[in-house]
């Protein structure tokens, strides 16, 4: 799965919050800014972006449409 | 009682007009008078024209499949409405009826084209602005009469793209979602899961999979 998590280092204060919330342990803070060290192991819970209280992190979604001819390639 | 052209004058869209103007305008008016209660026009009927309100007083509102009404405005002497439609040709955008003994003059589409001189720059405008309106109206009746479950469907549907295609595949955060159905980023969390339990999508990581339109529509 490629994520697509964003961070922004601009906005982002390191108070390290993404760092605990992250149950899988994907996101560490490196050189006082969080880094998505393990991006294999992100289920994006969107937990960090919930708890980021300056908005810095941003779970965007893609909106995708599944056609019915679509099913079988999937399967 | 001021005179015919007078009362034109007082309307914001007639103001500017020159004495010829306002004249043929006067003639192209259709005076009509409507009992309390009565029903002036109803919301995707054909469009009459432009209405101003003479005396009286006139309800226009919106009303959902189930009956439920919002009222959009309480027009008032030298008040128009129907405007939308009077300018763009499309049908009444909402209904109208009289909250009491009331008579209206109607300016004809026609006139109020005939008005714009054949600028198209001009008539471009009027229609990119209710346009506007138009898609303005659809807003505020999504928020008045839909759930938070019905307004993500809706807006699931309308921005879903199938990947390879064209266009560009859609992102957005689910505070960006919540932004768009006026509502917030838990009620968004919890619908997603809603609808992902009732099979309409499918959540892969970042990706909202739309798998059943049919259900999502039913939703709207």
């Amino acid at each position: 799965m490629t994520v697509i998590l964003e961070i922004d280092l601009d906005k982002c204060t390191g108070c390290g919050d993404c760092v605990v919330k992250c149950s899988m342990q994907a996101v560490e803070l490196v050189n006082g800014k969080p880094v998505m060290v393990r991006p294999d192991d992100c289920d994006y819970c969107t937990e960090c972006e919930t708890f980021c209280t300056t908005g810095a992190i941003s779970c965007p979604f893609e909106i995708i449409l599944v056609l019915p001819e679509d099913t079988s390639e999937e399967e | 009682m001021p005179s015919r052209i007078d009362f034109l004058r007082m309307i914001p869209y007639f103001t500017g007009l020159s004495e010829e103007e306002i004249k043929q305008v006067d003639k192209a008016l259709v005076e009509r008078s409507f009992a309390k209660g009565q029903i002036l026009f109803l919301d995707g009927e054909p469009c009459q024209g432009l209405y101003l309100v003479g005396a009286g007083r006139i309800r226009i509102f919106k009303t959902s499949e189930g009956g439920r009404e919002i009222v959009m405005l309480i027009a008032r002497p030298g008040d128009s409405f129907n405007d939308a439609p009077a300018f763009d040709g499309g049908s009444n955008l909402m209904s109208a009826s009289a909250s009491e003994s009331s008579t209206v003059y109607i300016v004809p589409r026609q006139t109020l084209v005939s008005l714009l001189g054949g600028c198209s720059a001009g008539a471009a405008i009027v229609n990119g602005l209710a346009a506007r309106l138009r898609h303005l109206t659809g807003v505020v009746e999504d928020l008045s009469f839909h759930s938070v479950t019905g307004r993500l469907a809706k807006l699931l549907l309308g921005l879903a793209v199938a990947e390879g295609k064209s266009a560009s595949v859609p992102r957005l955060t689910q505070d960006e979602m919540a932004a768009m159905v006026g509502s917030v980023r838990d009620v968004i969390g919890r619908v997603l899961r809603v609808l992902e339990k009732d099979g309409a999508i499918r959540i892969e990581g970042h990706r909202i999979m739309v798998v059943n339109q049919e259900l999502l529509r039913n939703m709207v």
